[in-house]
Protein backbone atom coordinates (compact mmCIF):
# COMPACT_ATOMS: atom_id res chain seq x y z
CA UNK A 1 0.00 0.00 0.00
CA UNK A 2 1.11 3.71 -0.77
CA UNK A 3 0.90 6.21 1.74
CA UNK A 4 1.39 9.95 1.39
CA UNK A 5 3.06 11.92 3.89
CA UNK A 6 4.23 15.69 4.31
CA UNK A 7 7.64 14.95 5.22
CA UNK A 8 9.68 12.33 7.27
CA UNK A 9 8.23 13.74 10.64
CA UNK A 10 4.81 12.42 9.74
CA UNK A 11 6.23 9.20 10.79
CA UNK A 12 5.97 9.73 13.99
CA UNK A 13 1.66 9.77 13.58
CA UNK A 14 2.34 5.73 12.94
CA UNK A 15 3.50 2.99 15.13
CA UNK A 16 4.45 -0.84 14.58
CA UNK A 17 3.12 -3.22 17.01
CA UNK A 18 6.27 -4.35 19.59
CA UNK A 19 5.06 -7.94 18.98
CA UNK A 20 3.71 -8.94 15.45
CA UNK A 21 5.26 -5.32 14.13
CA UNK A 22 1.49 -4.84 12.38
CA UNK A 23 1.36 -0.85 11.20
CA UNK A 24 -0.75 1.96 12.75
CA UNK A 25 -2.01 5.19 12.44
CA UNK A 26 -1.53 6.86 15.75
CA UNK A 27 -5.30 8.45 17.14
CA UNK A 28 -6.19 10.42 19.93
CA UNK A 29 -7.84 8.49 22.96
CA UNK A 30 -9.50 9.34 25.98
CA UNK A 31 -7.18 10.45 28.89
CA UNK A 32 -6.60 7.58 30.92
CA UNK A 33 -7.21 4.71 28.32
CA UNK A 34 -4.81 2.71 25.95
CA UNK A 35 -4.61 1.82 22.03
CA UNK A 36 -4.51 -2.06 21.67
CA UNK A 37 -2.99 -3.72 18.62
CA UNK A 38 -5.87 -4.75 16.38
CA UNK A 39 -4.41 -7.85 15.45
CA UNK A 40 -2.52 -9.39 18.28
CA UNK A 41 -3.71 -6.97 21.27
CA UNK A 42 -0.68 -5.78 22.97
CA UNK A 43 -0.84 -2.64 23.59
CA UNK A 44 0.86 -0.12 21.39
CA UNK A 45 0.35 3.20 23.46
CA UNK A 46 -1.51 4.93 26.42
CA UNK A 47 -3.06 8.84 26.88
CA UNK A 48 -1.95 9.75 30.66
CA UNK A 49 -1.90 13.47 30.92
CA UNK A 50 -0.12 13.28 34.21
CA UNK A 51 2.22 10.90 33.30
CA UNK A 52 4.82 13.45 34.36
CA UNK A 53 3.77 13.21 38.15
CA UNK A 54 3.34 9.67 37.84
CA UNK A 55 6.61 8.53 36.47
CA UNK A 56 8.17 10.91 38.93
CA UNK A 57 6.90 9.84 41.71
CA UNK A 58 6.72 6.37 40.88
CA UNK A 59 10.58 6.94 40.54
CA UNK A 60 11.46 8.41 43.10
CA UNK A 61 9.19 5.91 45.82
CA UNK A 62 11.48 2.69 43.83
CA UNK A 63 14.55 4.60 44.25
CA UNK A 64 14.30 5.20 48.49
CA UNK A 65 13.16 1.47 48.41
CA UNK A 66 15.92 0.54 46.36
CA UNK A 67 18.57 2.24 48.58
CA UNK A 68 16.61 0.77 52.09
CA UNK A 69 17.06 -2.60 50.04
CA UNK A 70 20.95 -2.39 50.19
CA UNK A 71 21.26 -1.19 53.57
CA UNK A 72 20.01 -3.91 55.55
CA UNK A 73 20.34 -7.80 55.68
CA UNK A 74 17.73 -9.39 53.51
CA UNK A 75 17.57 -13.04 54.82
CA UNK A 76 18.97 -14.16 58.46
CA UNK A 77 19.79 -17.64 59.67
CA UNK A 78 20.90 -19.14 63.07
CA UNK A 79 23.12 -22.11 62.07
CA UNK A 80 24.77 -23.82 65.02
CA UNK A 81 24.35 -21.21 67.23
CA UNK A 82 25.48 -18.28 65.26
CA UNK A 83 23.50 -15.70 63.16
CA UNK A 84 24.45 -15.53 59.72
CA UNK A 85 22.78 -12.59 57.40
CA UNK A 86 22.92 -11.46 54.14
CA UNK A 87 22.26 -8.08 52.65
CA UNK A 88 22.35 -7.40 48.53
CA UNK A 89 25.87 -5.53 48.18
CA UNK A 90 27.17 -8.39 50.81
CA UNK A 91 26.22 -11.41 48.40
CA UNK A 92 27.59 -9.49 45.01
CA UNK A 93 31.21 -8.97 47.56
CA UNK A 94 31.27 -12.67 48.93
CA UNK A 95 31.72 -13.83 44.63
CA UNK A 96 34.40 -11.62 43.83
CA UNK A 97 36.27 -12.71 47.80
CA UNK A 98 35.64 -16.09 46.26
CA UNK A 99 37.28 -16.09 43.39
CA UNK A 100 34.15 -15.87 41.24
CA UNK A 101 34.74 -12.34 39.04
CA UNK A 102 32.63 -13.08 35.96
CA UNK A 103 29.99 -13.92 38.45
CA UNK A 104 30.20 -11.45 40.48
CA UNK A 105 30.48 -8.92 37.76
CA UNK A 106 27.48 -10.15 36.27
CA UNK A 107 25.22 -10.02 39.02
CA UNK A 108 26.92 -6.40 40.24
CA UNK A 109 25.80 -4.93 36.63
CA UNK A 110 22.39 -6.76 36.83
CA UNK A 111 20.83 -6.88 39.95
CA UNK A 112 22.68 -3.53 41.60
CA UNK A 113 23.91 -1.37 39.14
CA UNK A 114 21.23 -1.89 36.23
CA UNK A 115 18.31 -1.38 38.39
CA UNK A 116 19.96 1.66 40.18
CA UNK A 117 20.16 3.30 36.69
CA UNK A 118 17.08 3.01 35.11
CA UNK A 119 15.66 4.55 38.10
CA UNK A 120 17.67 7.61 38.46
CA UNK A 121 17.62 7.69 34.55
CA UNK A 122 14.23 7.79 34.81
CA UNK A 123 14.11 10.85 37.70
CA UNK A 124 16.00 12.74 35.47
CA UNK A 125 13.94 12.26 32.31
CA UNK A 126 10.87 13.07 34.51
CA UNK A 127 12.61 16.25 35.94
CA UNK A 128 13.45 17.52 32.31
CA UNK A 129 10.06 16.86 30.64
CA UNK A 130 8.20 18.72 34.12
CA UNK A 131 10.93 21.91 33.59
CA UNK A 132 10.62 21.73 29.89
CA UNK A 133 13.86 21.95 29.22
CA UNK A 134 16.71 19.37 28.43
CA UNK A 135 15.73 18.54 24.37
CA UNK A 136 19.36 16.61 23.87
CA UNK A 137 20.29 15.31 27.21
CA UNK A 138 16.58 13.31 27.73
CA UNK A 139 17.39 12.09 23.77
CA UNK A 140 20.53 10.41 25.57
CA UNK A 141 19.07 9.71 28.69
CA UNK A 142 16.25 7.67 26.39
CA UNK A 143 18.95 5.98 24.61
CA UNK A 144 20.65 4.47 27.10
CA UNK A 145 17.49 3.63 28.93
CA UNK A 146 16.63 1.26 26.43
CA UNK A 147 19.67 -0.45 26.14
CA UNK A 148 20.60 -1.49 29.59
CA UNK A 149 16.52 -1.95 30.63
CA UNK A 150 16.63 -6.11 29.12
CA UNK A 151 19.74 -6.44 31.42
CA UNK A 152 17.78 -5.47 34.55
CA UNK A 153 17.30 -8.40 36.93
CA UNK A 154 15.72 -7.24 39.90
CA UNK A 155 13.12 -9.41 39.48
CA UNK A 156 14.55 -12.51 38.60
CA UNK A 157 17.12 -11.73 42.42
CA UNK A 158 13.90 -11.30 43.98
CA UNK A 159 12.21 -15.18 42.99
CA UNK A 160 16.15 -16.20 43.58
CA UNK A 161 15.77 -15.43 47.04
CA UNK A 162 12.20 -17.18 47.30
CA UNK A 163 13.88 -20.59 45.48
CA UNK A 164 16.70 -20.49 48.09
CA UNK A 165 14.37 -19.59 51.05
CA UNK A 166 13.18 -23.13 50.11
CA UNK A 167 16.82 -24.61 49.95
CA UNK A 168 17.80 -22.87 53.31
CA UNK A 169 15.20 -24.18 55.27
CA UNK A 170 17.47 -27.83 56.43
CA UNK A 171 20.26 -25.81 57.77
CA UNK A 172 18.23 -23.79 60.35
CA UNK A 173 15.83 -21.11 61.40
CA UNK A 174 15.02 -18.44 59.02
CA UNK A 175 14.50 -14.80 59.30
CA UNK A 176 13.57 -12.42 56.52
CA UNK A 177 14.72 -9.31 56.62
CA UNK A 178 13.76 -5.94 56.04
CA UNK A 179 15.58 -5.48 53.17
CA UNK A 180 13.27 -8.66 51.70
CA UNK A 181 10.19 -6.62 52.01
CA UNK A 182 12.08 -3.27 50.10
CA UNK A 183 13.66 -5.56 47.55
CA UNK A 184 9.68 -6.73 47.28
CA UNK A 185 8.08 -3.29 46.81
CA UNK A 186 11.01 -2.09 44.42
CA UNK A 187 10.48 -5.16 42.08
CA UNK A 188 6.72 -4.00 42.38
CA UNK A 189 7.38 -0.49 41.60
CA UNK A 190 9.76 -1.59 38.72
CA UNK A 191 7.20 -4.00 37.21
CA UNK A 192 4.77 -1.49 37.19
CA UNK A 193 6.43 1.36 35.19
CA UNK A 194 8.24 -1.55 32.60
CA UNK A 195 4.59 -2.48 32.08
CA UNK A 196 2.62 0.65 32.40
CA UNK A 197 5.64 3.15 30.54
CA UNK A 198 6.45 2.60 27.47
CA UNK A 199 9.38 3.77 26.25
CA UNK A 200 7.93 4.77 23.40
CA UNK A 201 5.21 6.76 25.51
CA UNK A 202 7.95 8.91 26.89
CA UNK A 203 9.77 9.98 23.32
CA UNK A 204 5.76 10.96 22.21
CA UNK A 205 5.72 13.00 25.45
CA UNK A 206 9.07 14.24 24.93
CA UNK A 207 8.06 15.23 21.64
CA UNK A 208 5.40 16.99 23.01
CA UNK A 209 6.71 19.10 26.09
CA UNK A 210 10.03 19.69 24.51
CA UNK A 211 10.07 19.71 20.77
CA UNK A 212 6.82 21.35 20.36
CA UNK A 213 8.19 24.27 22.91
CA UNK A 214 11.07 24.49 20.20
CA UNK A 215 8.90 25.73 17.17
CA UNK A 216 7.12 28.56 19.08
CA UNK B 1 5.83 15.34 -0.39
CA UNK B 2 6.78 11.94 -0.30
CA UNK B 3 5.07 8.46 -1.02
CA UNK B 4 6.41 5.56 0.54
CA UNK B 5 4.96 1.67 0.07
CA UNK B 6 4.26 1.12 3.88
CA UNK B 7 6.17 -2.22 3.36
CA UNK B 8 9.17 0.01 3.41
CA UNK B 9 8.62 1.01 6.82
CA UNK B 10 10.94 -0.28 9.38
CA UNK B 11 10.89 0.41 13.48
CA UNK B 12 14.13 1.66 15.03
CA UNK B 13 14.92 -1.26 17.59
CA UNK B 14 15.96 1.82 20.04
CA UNK B 15 13.15 4.20 20.28
CA UNK B 16 10.49 2.29 18.39
CA UNK B 17 10.13 5.13 16.04
CA UNK B 18 9.09 4.30 12.70
CA UNK B 19 11.45 4.78 9.90
CA UNK B 20 11.69 4.81 6.45
CA UNK B 21 13.93 1.75 4.91
CA UNK B 22 16.45 3.60 2.41
CA UNK B 23 18.56 -0.01 1.68
CA UNK B 24 22.32 -0.25 3.22
CA UNK B 25 22.69 2.50 6.04
CA UNK B 26 19.61 3.28 7.92
CA UNK B 27 19.94 6.12 10.45
CA UNK B 28 17.06 6.21 12.93
CA UNK B 29 15.11 9.92 12.16
CA UNK B 30 14.74 10.05 16.18
CA UNK B 31 17.54 8.54 17.67
CA UNK B 32 20.51 8.35 15.39
CA UNK B 33 20.68 4.66 15.95
CA UNK B 34 21.44 2.33 13.08
CA UNK B 35 19.17 0.04 11.90
CA UNK B 36 19.71 -3.08 9.99
CA UNK B 37 17.30 -5.85 8.22
CA UNK B 38 18.21 -9.50 7.41
CA UNK B 39 18.43 -8.94 3.20
CA UNK B 40 21.95 -6.67 3.89
CA UNK B 41 23.30 -7.29 7.50
CA UNK B 42 25.24 -10.64 8.05
CA UNK B 43 24.51 -13.08 10.88
CA UNK B 44 28.06 -13.40 11.91
CA UNK B 45 28.12 -11.62 15.22
CA UNK B 46 24.55 -13.34 16.42
CA UNK B 47 26.21 -16.72 15.74
CA UNK B 48 29.46 -16.20 17.27
CA UNK B 49 27.91 -14.91 20.63
CA UNK B 50 25.36 -18.39 19.99
CA UNK B 51 28.35 -20.13 19.45
CA UNK B 52 30.04 -19.13 22.76
CA UNK B 53 26.73 -19.29 24.50
CA UNK B 54 26.42 -23.47 23.56
CA UNK B 55 29.76 -24.01 23.97
CA UNK B 56 30.05 -23.02 27.83
CA UNK B 57 26.81 -24.77 28.21
CA UNK B 58 28.26 -27.98 28.43
CA UNK B 59 30.60 -27.18 31.05
CA UNK B 60 27.55 -25.86 32.70
CA UNK B 61 26.45 -29.16 32.99
CA UNK B 62 29.10 -31.21 33.42
CA UNK B 63 31.09 -29.33 36.53
CA UNK B 64 29.69 -28.90 40.09
CA UNK B 65 27.54 -26.07 40.51
CA UNK B 66 27.22 -26.36 44.35
CA UNK B 67 29.57 -27.22 46.30
CA UNK B 68 28.85 -27.61 50.01
CA UNK B 69 31.35 -28.65 52.83
CA UNK B 70 29.52 -30.29 56.21
CA UNK B 71 31.61 -31.58 58.92
CA UNK B 72 34.18 -32.61 56.38
CA UNK B 73 32.30 -34.16 53.60
CA UNK B 74 32.31 -32.76 50.84
CA UNK B 75 29.54 -32.79 48.38
CA UNK B 76 29.19 -31.39 44.92
CA UNK B 77 25.99 -31.56 42.58
CA UNK B 78 25.56 -30.24 39.18
CA UNK B 79 22.70 -28.51 38.14
CA UNK B 80 21.07 -31.52 37.24
CA UNK B 81 21.65 -33.43 39.76
CA UNK B 82 20.23 -29.98 42.16
CA UNK B 83 17.64 -30.86 40.86
CA UNK B 84 17.31 -34.41 41.43
CA UNK B 85 17.95 -33.78 45.33
CA UNK B 86 15.62 -31.18 45.41
CA UNK B 87 12.69 -33.91 43.94
CA UNK B 88 13.78 -36.71 45.98
CA UNK B 89 13.36 -34.46 48.99
CA UNK B 90 9.96 -33.72 48.13
CA UNK B 91 10.43 -30.01 47.04
CA UNK B 92 8.80 -30.48 43.53
CA UNK B 93 7.55 -26.79 42.72
CA UNK B 94 11.44 -25.62 43.12
CA UNK B 95 12.74 -28.58 41.51
CA UNK B 96 10.59 -27.27 38.58
CA UNK B 97 11.43 -24.26 38.44
CA UNK B 98 14.96 -24.77 38.71
CA UNK B 99 14.85 -27.17 35.70
CA UNK B 100 12.64 -25.07 33.61
CA UNK B 101 15.34 -22.54 33.93
CA UNK B 102 18.74 -23.73 33.52
CA UNK B 103 17.52 -26.63 31.22
CA UNK B 104 14.31 -26.21 29.15
CA UNK B 105 15.03 -21.90 28.77
CA UNK B 106 18.49 -22.14 27.85
CA UNK B 107 18.36 -25.24 25.38
CA UNK B 108 14.90 -24.18 24.16
CA UNK B 109 16.69 -20.69 23.44
CA UNK B 110 19.31 -22.17 20.99
CA UNK B 111 16.94 -24.19 19.04
CA UNK B 112 14.82 -21.05 18.63
CA UNK B 113 17.79 -18.77 17.76
CA UNK B 114 19.35 -21.64 15.17
CA UNK B 115 16.51 -21.93 13.51
CA UNK B 116 15.73 -17.61 13.25
CA UNK B 117 19.69 -17.38 12.18
CA UNK B 118 19.13 -20.39 9.50
CA UNK B 119 15.86 -19.42 7.95
CA UNK B 120 17.03 -15.72 7.16
CA UNK B 121 19.41 -17.57 5.30
CA UNK B 122 17.37 -20.41 3.72
CA UNK B 123 13.63 -20.71 3.04
CA UNK B 124 12.98 -22.67 5.65
CA UNK B 125 9.39 -23.14 7.03
CA UNK B 126 8.18 -20.29 4.90
CA UNK B 127 4.98 -22.37 4.12
CA UNK B 128 4.86 -23.40 7.52
CA UNK B 129 3.68 -19.44 8.33
CA UNK B 130 5.68 -19.61 11.89
CA UNK B 131 5.39 -16.34 13.24
CA UNK B 132 9.17 -15.49 14.14
CA UNK B 133 8.64 -12.28 15.70
CA UNK B 134 6.19 -14.31 18.19
CA UNK B 135 9.05 -17.06 18.68
CA UNK B 136 11.69 -13.69 19.12
CA UNK B 137 8.86 -12.29 21.44
CA UNK B 138 8.76 -15.04 23.43
CA UNK B 139 12.43 -16.12 23.92
CA UNK B 140 13.21 -12.40 24.78
CA UNK B 141 10.53 -12.22 27.44
CA UNK B 142 11.89 -15.63 29.31
CA UNK B 143 15.18 -15.35 28.25
CA UNK B 144 17.16 -14.21 30.99
CA UNK B 145 15.05 -15.93 34.07
CA UNK B 146 17.57 -18.86 33.11
CA UNK B 147 20.16 -16.76 35.97
CA UNK B 148 17.70 -17.98 38.48
CA UNK B 149 19.89 -20.89 39.30
CA UNK B 150 23.30 -18.51 39.27
CA UNK B 151 21.31 -15.93 41.49
CA UNK B 152 20.46 -18.68 44.31
CA UNK B 153 24.00 -20.28 44.14
CA UNK B 154 25.14 -16.59 44.70
CA UNK B 155 22.54 -15.96 47.77
CA UNK B 156 23.41 -19.69 49.23
CA UNK B 157 27.30 -19.30 49.20
CA UNK B 158 27.36 -15.54 50.92
CA UNK B 159 24.94 -16.96 53.56
CA UNK B 160 26.32 -20.38 54.84
CA UNK B 161 29.99 -19.97 55.17
CA UNK B 162 30.68 -21.41 58.74
CA UNK B 163 34.20 -23.25 59.47
CA UNK B 164 32.24 -26.22 59.91
CA UNK B 165 29.10 -25.82 57.20
CA UNK B 166 30.00 -23.96 54.27
CA UNK B 167 28.89 -23.90 50.97
CA UNK B 168 30.70 -22.51 47.45
CA UNK B 169 29.58 -22.14 44.30
CA UNK B 170 31.16 -24.39 41.50
CA UNK B 171 32.66 -24.09 38.09
CA UNK B 172 29.22 -24.28 36.49
CA UNK B 173 28.34 -21.08 37.75
CA UNK B 174 30.42 -18.87 35.94
CA UNK B 175 30.40 -21.17 32.80
CA UNK B 176 26.70 -21.08 33.31
CA UNK B 177 26.43 -17.09 33.40
CA UNK B 178 28.89 -16.78 30.51
CA UNK B 179 26.38 -18.72 28.53
CA UNK B 180 23.44 -16.75 29.92
CA UNK B 181 25.29 -13.61 29.15
CA UNK B 182 26.45 -14.68 25.24
CA UNK B 183 22.91 -16.11 24.53
CA UNK B 184 21.17 -12.65 25.33
CA UNK B 185 23.65 -10.86 23.65
CA UNK B 186 22.67 -13.24 20.46
CA UNK B 187 19.27 -12.61 21.03
CA UNK B 188 19.94 -8.73 20.82
CA UNK B 189 22.37 -8.46 18.08
CA UNK B 190 19.43 -10.55 16.56
CA UNK B 191 16.46 -8.14 16.67
CA UNK B 192 17.90 -5.42 14.11
CA UNK B 193 17.91 -8.52 11.71
CA UNK B 194 13.88 -9.65 12.37
CA UNK B 195 12.49 -5.98 11.76
CA UNK B 196 11.40 -6.24 8.16
CA UNK B 197 10.38 -9.93 8.00
CA UNK B 198 6.85 -11.27 8.30
CA UNK B 199 5.97 -7.31 7.55
ZN1 LIG C 1 0.39 -6.59 17.35
ZN1 LIG D 1 15.39 5.31 16.99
Amino acid sequence: MIMKLENENDLDNFIICHKCFTLHEEVAIADGSKACCRKCGYILYRYDSKLIDYGLALSFTGLIFFIIANFFPVLKIDILGSEQFITIPKTIFSLFENQFYIVGLICLFFIFIFPLMIFLINIMIFSMLKLQRGTKLTKELLIILSHIIPWSMADIFFISILVALVKLISFGQIHIGISFWALMVFVLIDIYITKNIHISEIWMLRKKVLLSKDKD
Amino acid sequence: MIEVDESKLIRCPICDAVNIDKGKKNRCRRCDSAIYHHRNFSTEKSWAYLITAMIAYIPANLYPMLVSNAFGIRDESTIIGGVVILWEHGSYPIAAIIFFASIIIPVMKFLILLYLLISVKYPLGKDKKVNKHKLYYVTEVVGPWSMIDVFVVAILAALIHLSSVEILAGTAATAFAISVFFTLLAAHAFDERLIKENR
